[in-house]
């Protein structure tokens, strides 16, 4: 587990980049272009807010960096090492290790219990049991989910299940939480809350967040703000939000 | 328990109804199989002890009796040579009891009656193949006994016989003279086969000698105390006849028994068909299970894909999941089959087989011997049927499962 960062700030140390990035999908052997030539960096501790309209590319962009899906052209690289020839199996063990995913639908396992979402990336480790018991504990205690570790993903509500899958996104300690529309299956008032705990994460743990949404209101979280249209990204208005405290 | 067990556990229950059909699937399917095998492996059994009771364990004779190149008396045995081959048996371990024997034919009459026999001289009271249990009218042959003769049920109806009558048996001597001998019935013995009782009569062995002119034997049957010491026993004995330079051959019982080998063959054959028939059966009604269920599971594996799972960790997954159904649908299946094996058992099934005199009782032999191929039969036919869907869960595309609802 991260101690919690009193400082955290941009070092300016880009562990996520991506160059010149352009994916092309062939319908009816037409070309479509998802996105055309993106370039992204992510300094850490960064919390950026990539907005933009369904369709725009926003989820493919999220992909290509979370290294599930290869790009047609251009590269990635995570901690300055190009991904795009790099096995199935290697980028495996990149988002194991390095990478934390939240969705839109949550995405927990249903036949486990809370605790046992949260513990599979450390299963996948092969931490040991006590430590994982520790991590996982520590981990529901900060989203506040304690008391529903033994439930099933089916007696939580929406709210409670998004914050067992930020939970699992961040008990390995990864660099970067990559969360697609990670309120939008939830009311105002709950992904307010989650965007909250996803904010206050980012503080304590210094772990950079890219959120991609098309709700505006999520924007407001940013320290980071980009736009992307049709497959184009575009900066927002570059306003770098840091709590001066921190 | 490792992870790689006990989340393929608790996925067996997500969808409980679609689970238990396919338990139920392969359970019935061991079920029959382990039912008829316990059936076929008592009625084999049964044929077996018949078979032993027919043959001994073993015969030692001149090749030539078995060749059927020759029907003369050539192929006897000599006493001294009988005699080494009976000091050869002493250090036989298994070896309960032997004993000689002296076959031949002949035409046994009852005034206008007659009846073609074939005639086994025994050794009386030698405890060995000398029918004395299987009396079931008057008495077995004794030591002492001469010109006396033991028939079977089936020739003593036919031809109006009772113990203490007198009949004539014609035979041929070893000189190739004609001999038409008396014979005092002493008793009518039972057996499982009709023509058995109606064709094979016993004599005492010294008056076959003395009615056929030699001092010779033709076999040397013996009898061991079990039955799957017999092949053991046969090549033991056959070295220390080779090596005692007596051109014997041993055969065991099932070599003897051609009607054993056919049945034996018609059994095997009629269990491989059953066997192959479950296996189909379970195969395809478990890979169309199987392969619905891990289609809805698509995002799901998109998901754990994306945490880093690897592909080789999403086969194991999924293909454990079908292990544990094989597992507990084998094992269900064993209990179904034991169940119902008691039940038919219970129910006191008889039946008369063709050409038996007595009805039989069908029996359900069941057991760990006639439990281990259904099961694995089950277990294998699950397991191949899960190794197409589990190998397509792990060849998905992250992005592509992850875009299913």
């Amino acid at each position: 587990m991260h101690e919690p960062s009193r400082f955290c700030h941009f070092r300016g140390e880009r562990f996520l980049e991506a160059t010149h990035l352009t994916k092309v999908y062939r319908v009816g052997g037409e070309p479509v272009y998802a996105l055309r030539d993106v370039q992204f960096a992510a300094p850490q501790g960064d919390f950026v807010v990539i907005n933009g309209p369904s369709g725009s590319g926003k989820t493919t962009l999220l992909n290509l960096i979370a290294v599930i899906d290869r790009p047609t052209s251009g590269e990635v690289y995570i901690e300055g090492t190009p991904t795009s020839q790099q096995s199935e199996g290697q980028l495996a063990a990149l988002r194991k290790t390095k990478i934390g995913l939240v969705f839109q639908s949550f995405n927990l396992i249903p036949v486990l219990t809370a605790a046992e979402n949260v513990e599979y990336p450390l299963l996948l480790q092969q931490v040991t049991r006590p430590e994982r018991r520790a991590r996982v504990e520590a981990m529901l205690e900060e989203v506040g989910l304690s008391t529903l570790a033994r439930r099933r993903p089916n007696a939580l509500s929406g709210g409670q299940r998004q914050r067992v899958a930020i939970a699992r996104a961040l008990v390995t300690g990864p660099k970067v939480v990559l969360a697609d529309e990670p309120t939008a299956n939830l009311d105002s008032e709950t992904g307010g809350a989650v965007m909250d705990l996803m904010r206050r994460l980012n503080e304590e743990h210094c772990v950079t967040f890219v959120v991609v949404t098309h709700d505006p209101a999520v924007s407001k979280y940013a320290k980071r703000r980009v736009r992307i249209l049709d497959g184009r990204l575009e900066e927002g208005d570059g306003r770098v939000v840091v709590d001066p405290a921190s | 328990m490792a992870v790689w067990w006990w989340i393929p556990l608790r996925s067996l229950w997500r969808n409980r109804r679609r689970t238990l059909l396919s338990i139920g699937i392969v359970a019935l399917g061991t079920a029959v199989s382990f039912f008829v095998l316990g059936f076929v492996e008592s009625s084999r059994r049964l044929i077996q002890e018949s078979t032993v009771a027919e043959y001994g364990n073993l015969q030692i004779a001149s090749p030539t009796l078995w060749s059927g190149a020759s029907d003369s008396y050539e192929r006897l045995i000599p006493p001294d040579a009988a005699a080494r081959v009976a000091a050869t048996l002493a250090d036989e371990p298994a070896l309960t009891g032997s004993t000689d024997q002296l076959q031949f034919s002949g035409l046994l009459a009852r005034g206008e009656r007659t009846q073609v026999v074939r005639a086994t001289g025994v050794v009386p009271g030698n405890g060995v193949l000398d029918f004395d249990d299987l009396v079931v009218n008057g008495r077995g042959l004794a030591p002492d006994d001469t010109a006396a003769i033991l028939v079977g049920r089936s020739l003593a109806e036919k031809l109006g016989l009772s113990p203490g009558d007198s009949i004539t048996l014609t035979l041929t001597t070893v000189d190739g003279a004609y001999n038409a001998s008396p014979f005092a019935v002493a008793g009518v013995y039972r057996f499982t086969s009709e023509s058995f009782e109606q064709q094979v009569v016993f004599v005492p062995l010294g008056y076959a000698q003395r009615v056929l002119h030699t001092e010779g034997v033709d076999r040397v049957i013996v009898s061991l105390s079990r039955l799957d010491a017999t092949d053991p026993a046969r090549e033991r004995l056959q070295s220390t006849l080779r090596a005692a330079g007596l051109p014997y051959d041993v055969k065991t019982w099932d070599e003897l028994s051609p009607y054993y080998r056919q049945l034996s063959s018609y059994f095997d054959a009629l269990f491989g068909f059953l066997t192959l028939a479950v296996f189909v059966l379970v195969f395809f009604i478990i890979l169309q299970v199987l392969t619905l269920a891990f289609l809805e599971r698509t995002r799901e594996i998109g998901t754990i894909r994306a945490l880093g799972t690897t592909r080789a960790q999403v086969f194991r997954l999924f293909f454990a999941e079908s292990a544990w159904l094989a597992v507990i649908g084998s094992a269900a299946g064993i209990a179904v089959g034991l169940l119902l094996g008691a039940i038919f058992n219970a129910a006191g099934i008889e039946w008369r087989p063709p050409g038996t005199v007595e009805p039989v009782r069908l029996v359900v032999q069941q057991g760990l011997a006639t439990a281990a191929i259904p099961f694995v039969v089950s277990v294998a036919a699950t397991l191949l049927s899960a190794l197409f869907p589990s190998l397509e869960a792990a060849r998905l595309r992250v992005v592509d499962a992850l875009r299913v609802d």
